[in-house]
């Protein structure tokens, strides 16, 4: 009895010299946390009660701009219905798009390194670069685009000119951006033990079926980690609207990122501002809870459900 | 679930703290923004201690210290600041730094130093910022400046707001209509006129457009066999910036404002109307290149790269771009606009201000007062981006021989009808934001709204009418 308590109070006190350490190691972490992320968050939300505007002195107004926001704003409306159009068709299209791609750079082709890396190429490119080369593409009157469709004898499509076509449109960019996820699917891909294929192979299997019964299931956490990063990337979306479309035409590509910064750093209502900030946040939180909460139904864990 | 579990125990955490931390860290941030905002104001005034102290006299020391803030680059900062340098020697009491700040920023940087209470003594400040931050009170009065002077700035160059005036445009400019000459050639097209009592009506104008515009087959609108999907030169371009669309309002008999810029005219018929020809460049008249007013490089788009003959935009182009265009072989002209019912331009120019966080208002009042002299912006002047304002250059022909004849403009006689005589006539009208405030608000909305005109799925009226009740808010700052 007596010998038991005494180990265990020694282990108490390694443990307790051993977690002093452990603080006094994470103290730099957590300043960083606290003054790099929970300060200003909390600064947002208490400004976001405010009327600031940069210039006079704030004045406290309660959830007025959060009551502003849902009833009389012109924009907030279309932006939050713009933004998760183009993050739903972005994420599908480049996971789709991407998956596929990496599927193709996982076989033995020639000169496979040199595909890889033209993948990977858009990713890498200057924003600025990128968009002002799509605009050519996608100029209503004289682009490239129009200058095929009325070589063949269509009739012209406005793509970003056009407030239906303009979110397919730079979801299209997005998705030829998307070489990171190409690589990291890669990667996951080549983790996909061969001996399930053999084995399957060997029973009959086609390739269809060895894609939806093997593959998948083991690329799983994969296509997880791919879709997260994936959806927050996109429901963040700005760079498009800042260096193509102004969020127009109206305001079929005024994302809400976008919106935030226009009343930012254009109209100077930072109260306002900060208000739609957070309700970017919680747009951001409610979607990946939906997907963290729907995770488990099919991620596949090799070595069993260890919840 | 443990994740999902975790995360939302997090979130809820963060909300109810921050419910109850955000309001203090609030009330500290404008406690602590108070010092702040005090602290230029005790190193200025200390500058004025030290002056007292009569051992320590130097010509130096006893000079007020102001800075003047511009936009421009680095190298346009140092050649005004050669032009301060001139004043600094001139006199022995206001010794002037010049702070350049590039132009994207600009804005952004005031606003920021003017929360930290760190604003310059003077500045430059944009068009839709005065009447804004002068409500704010961050602007100083200057309406004693030209008390007893031989020349004053072009009235139409003053913002005025509520009787008051607030500052004077550091710049003149209008908006005009520039054209291919050789386009015109080849057409055999008499050019636009650029005498006021010459201006083409609408009608006349897109009729000439008509003659300018044509399909991969030499074909013209109203052919038999055109086709509006391969045009390969357009004849009109019509600058849809909100701004610049009040232009047409205006002309029509309607407008976007009142005169006194506290009622909104924008739901008027003669404005819709206005609005609805301009979109139709393009919707039925197939004269003009599609633009939903997504990118301000009007006349790049056009004029420079040779796809439309004739297009509006400001003054400011000749020296901006279509200087350097002019070198590469570029023959162009200037005209005045068309007009509707009544002959219109907008005048416009960036302020000059003298913030209201400075100690020394009457220095302040005196540099920027003897800087707007325009031989002390010459520069800008010379090159075709700034129109002087004071209104001696518009009516000595020596002066306006001096300041035009360079090879940077058009011919003298075609500018000083098209533009110098244009910007002083009775068709040269204040752009809205020299006497409405909340313009930035307003012009974002209505570009927005209008969205959708341009492509014809919806029309001016509909699109205005559906939100006039938003327009009306922007207007009133309620937005």
């Amino acid at each position: 009895m007596e010998t038991v308590s005494k180990s265990s109070r020694r282990r108490a006190r390694i443990y307790s010299a051993e977690a002093r350490v452990a603080y006094i190691c994470l103290i730099p972490a957590f300043l960083g946390l606290i003054f790099l992320t929970y300060v200003p968050l909390l600064s947002v939300l208490g400004i976001s009660l405010t009327s600031w505007t940069g210039l006079a002195k704030p004045e406290f107004i309660g959830f007025d701009n959060y009551v502003k926001l849902f009833t009389t704003d012109p924009y907030i409306k279309d932006s939050i219905i713009a933004t998760i159009y183009f993050a739903l068709l972005s994420v599908a299209g480049s996971m789709i798009y991407s998956l596929f791609i990496a599927m193709l750079l996982n076989r033995k082709i020639p000169a496979r390194g040199f595909f890889r890396a033209v993948f990977y190429v858009p990713y890498v490119l200057p924003a600025a670069a990128i968009y002002v080369g799509w605009s050519w593409l996608y100029e209503a009157n004289f682009g490239f685009f129009n200058y095929l469709l009325s070589e063949i004898g269509l009739s012209k499509v406005l793509f970003i000119a056009d407030s239906s076509y303009v979110v397919p449109s730079l979801s299209l960019i997005s998705v030829w951006l998307a070489g990171n996820l190409i690589v990291i699917f890669l990667a996951g891909l080549q983790n996909v033990p061969s001996v399930y294929h053999e084995a399957a192979e060997m029973d009959g299997a086609n390739g269809w079926q060895r894609f939806l019964h093997i593959t998948l299931p083991c690329m799983s956490p994969i296509i997880f980690y791919n879709l997260l990063m994936s959806l927050i990337a996109n429901l963040q979306v700005v760079t498009p609207a800042l260096a193509l479309t102004n969020g127009g035409p109206g305001n079929s590509s005024r994302f809400m990122t976008y919106l935030m910064y226009d009343q930012a750093f254009v109209n100077y209502k930072l109260g306002y501002a900060c208000a739609t900030t957070f309700i970017i946040f919680a747009i951001l939180a409610a979607f990946t809870a939906v997907l963290f909460k729907t995770s488990n139904r099919w991620i596949f864990n090799e070595g069993g459900d260890d919840k | 679930m443990k994740a999902s579990k975790s995360i939302g125990a997090g979130l809820l955490s963060v909300l109810l703290v921050s419910s109850v931390v955000g309001c203090g860290n609030n009330e500290k941030n404008t406690a602590s923004s108070t010092p702040s905002s005090s602290a230029p104001s005790s190193s200025a005034s200390s500058g004025g201690e030290a002056s007292k102290t009569p051992e320590k006299t130097d010509t130096k020391k006893e000079k007020v210290k102001i800075t003047y803030s511009m936009w421009g680059s680095a190298e346009e900062g140092n050649v005004t600041q050669a032009v301060a340098d001139k004043f600094n020697a001139s006199q022995d009491r206001i010794e002037v730094e010049v702070v350049a700040i590039p132009w994207e920023s600009y804005m952004t940087k005031l606003n920021t130093q003017a929360t930290g209470g760190q604003l310059p003594d003077t500045g430059m400040l944009k068009e839709d910022g005065v009447i804004q931050w002068s409500s704010e009170g961050m602007l100083n009065d200057v309406s004693a400046m030209y008390e007893g002077s031989d020349s004053k700035p072009l009235d139409s160059l003053a913002y005025k707001y509520q009787g008051k005036t607030l500052a004077y445009a550091a710049a003149n400019e209008v908006l005009l209509l520039y054209y291919n000459k050789d386009m015109f050639d080849k057409a055999g097209v008499a050019y636009p006129p650029s005498a006021l009592d010459k201006a083409w009506t609408w009608d006349e104008f897109v009729a000439t457009a008509k003659k300018l515009t044509v399909d991969k087959k030499g074909k013209h609108p109203g052919e038999d066999g055109f086709d509006k999907d391969s045009i390969v030169q357009y004849g009109a371009s019509v600058e849809n910036l909100p701004w610049q669309l009040e232009t047409w309002a205006l002309s029509n008999g309607g407008g976007f404002y009142s005169a006194d810029g506290t009622e909104l005219r924008i739901g008027e018929d003669a404005s819709v109307e206005a609005i609805q020809k301009v979109a139709d460049l393009y919707l039925k008249d197939h004269v003009a290149p599609l633009s939903v007013g997504q990118t301000d490089d009007g006349i790049q788009r056009t004029i420079i790269a040779g796809t439309v003959a004739m297009a509006t935009n400001g003054a400011w182009n000749v020296g901006t771009s279509l200087n350097t265009a002019k070198e590469e072989g570029l023959n162009y002209g200037v005209a005045v606009l068309p007009y509707m019912k009544d002959k219109v331009t907008l005048n416009t120019g960036g302020a000059n201000v003298v913030f209201s966080q400075t100690k020394h208002p009457a220095e302040a009042m005196e540099w920027l007062k003897w800087y707007n002299s325009e031989e002390n912006n010459w520069g800008l002047i010379s090159s075709g981006i700034w129109m002087p304002t004071l209104e001696k250059w518009y009516t000595d022909e020596s002066l306006t021989r001096k300041w035009v004849e360079n090879p940077n403009f058009p011919p003298y006689d075609e500018y000083k009808s098209a533009v110098v005589d244009y910007a002083r006539s009775s068709a040269a009208r204040p752009a809205a934001w020299f006497y409405t405030n909340h313009t930035t608000d307003f012009n974002t909305l209505l570009g927005s709204v209008l969205g959708d005109v341009w492509t014809g799925k919806t029309t001016a009226k509909d699109a205005i009418a559906k939100n006039l009740d938003a327009l009306k808010a922007a207007h009133s700052g309620n937005n």
